[in-house]
């Protein structure tokens, strides 16, 4: 339960996103740090913890953007069984592994989240919105996961070496 | 097993929610989570805005950049200016039409906002303001640039809090018009935060560098509000209609201030 202590840093995350995300675009569209951060600690320490900031993490940035509430906890639900999958595979290392589950992440996310806009009637364009938004952010964000994959890599590894894992399996 | 319940929990719960907040039952929840959280985002916005500005460009070429703010916000000022003294130019000509319109909004009154943040999803452009319902802003209001040229309108109204859909957005369309030739279109929002002019009449004459404002048609916007420059213009001579890219005269992605028109009252038209 004690990562229940970086809830508040995690809400931070959303905070900042829906603040300052506009302020550093590439390829014309802005990053999602609260996907890469969710995917890289689902990868990272299991996705079981991640089950308990999803929907936390999610509604919090729904209520302070312009979103429905619950758009952002729905386009963030597959990092649950991307991770889960993730780890029926294990590999040496998670690094690579991680850029391609946070791009796919990335696709559901949009993919879901326009979905959802388009049913309540404020959808964009989807043919435009695929090239234009959703494979470049897959993209961005994927370049973006290396300066939070290592600070919870680290973090992990610290607190392993205090007192040893009790990851589950889920 | 687990990992499934807790999906097609989780997913109940936010389709739940979703239906809620699209009945403006979660409005409150809402209004009191960004006055919490909008100090922090002013906050966090102070420090991203010159940290942005320094990867934008190099740190010796800061005085140039301020220099080049200033410039384009002139720009956006004349610009402006000359588009009401060539509306001005156009009512004195006798274009009863118009002077009528003029004279209907004999005082504009404004009210000054912050925007506070801005939506992240990359699919909507919209930003908010710390106006609400409590100081008079309504939903369909105009929001104009400190340049006083069009920056969008007001989509959703919280207490405290208002949502400002921006002319770049991909469901905005705006009436418009060419001043230069007179010629009439819709100006919509694209991804990527351009716009464009469609239904321009294929015998219109329109160049780049013309200047595009509000038509007035409809009743939901003022007329002859500064809305940008054509940039280009496209279309074949078989096309029925042309379309112009226009270039938005206010720098909409880094607005730090918006001046809402409280004095307008938009008119929808029924049909007849």
């Amino acid at each position: 339960m004690r990562y229940l202590l970086f809830v508040p840093l995690v809400l931070f995350v959303a905070l900042a996103q829906v603040a300052t995300a506009s302020y550093f675009p590439l390829l014309g569209v802005t990053a999602n740090p609260l996907l890469v951060v969710l995917m890289c600690w689902a990868i990272v320490r299991g996705p079981r913890e991640t089950m308990v900031l999803i929907p936390l993490a999610g509604t919090f940035k729904d209520l302070i953007s312009s979103d429905p509430v619950g758009v952002s906890v729905l386009a963030l639900l597959p990092i649950v069984p991307l991770a889960a999958t993730r780890e029926r595979w294990p590999t040496e290392s998670d690094f690579l592994p991680t850029l391609a589950v946070v791009a796919m992440a990335s696709l559901c996310y949009h993919l879901l989240y326009m979905m959802v806009l388009t049913a309540v009637g404020d959808g964009p364009p989807w043919l435009q919105g695929s090239i234009r938004v959703i494979l470049p952010a897959a993209l961005f964000n994927t370049l973006l996961t290396p300066i939070f994959y290592l600070p919870v890599r680290w973090a992990t590894t610290l607190s392993e070496m205090v007192r040893p894992s009790m990851r589950v399996p889920i | 097993m687990r990992t499934l319940v807790w999906l097609l929990v989780v997913g109940l719960f936010a389709l739940l929610a979703i239906l809620l907040s699209q009945l403006g039952a979660l409005d409150p929840l809402k209004n009191g989570a960004l006055t919490v959280a909008s100090p922090l985002e002013r906050g966090l916005r102070t420090v991203a805005s010159p940290a942005a500005d320094f990867l934008d460009n190099a740190a010796d070429r800061q005085d140039l950049e301020e220099e080049n703010r200033l410039l384009r916000q002139q720009i956006e000022e004349l610009t402006a200016e000359i588009a009401s003294l060539k509306e001005s130019e156009f009512t004195a000509t006798d274009l009863a039409g118009l002077a009528e319109v003029e004279e209907s909004r004999p005082g504009d009154q404004f009210l000054v906002a912050r925007v506070i943040a801005r939506d992240p999803s990359n699919l909507k452009e919209r930003l908010a303001i710390d106006r609400g319902s409590d100081d008079g802003v309504a939903e369909g209001m105009v929001v104009m640039s400190q340049g006083q040229s069009l920056v969008g309108l007001i989509s959703k109204v919280l207490d405290d809090f208002a949502w400002v859909t921006l002319i770049t957005d991909t469901n905005s369309n705006v009436n418009a018009m060419v001043l230069e030739s007179r010629a009439q279109g819709v100006v919509s929002g694209s991804l990527h935060g351009g716009l464009s002019m469609d239904l321009i009449p294929q015998d219109a004459k329109v160049e780049p560098g013309d200047t595009v404002t509000t038509s007035g048609l409809g009743g939901n916007l003022p007329q002859a509000l500064l809305i940008g420059q054509v940039a280009a213009v496209r279309g074949e001579a078989q096309d029925v209609f042309r379309k112009a890219e226009v270039e938005p005269a206010a720098s909409l992605s880094r607005l730090e201030n918006v001046l809402v028109l409280t004095s307008f009252i938009a008119t929808h038209l029924a049909s007849p």
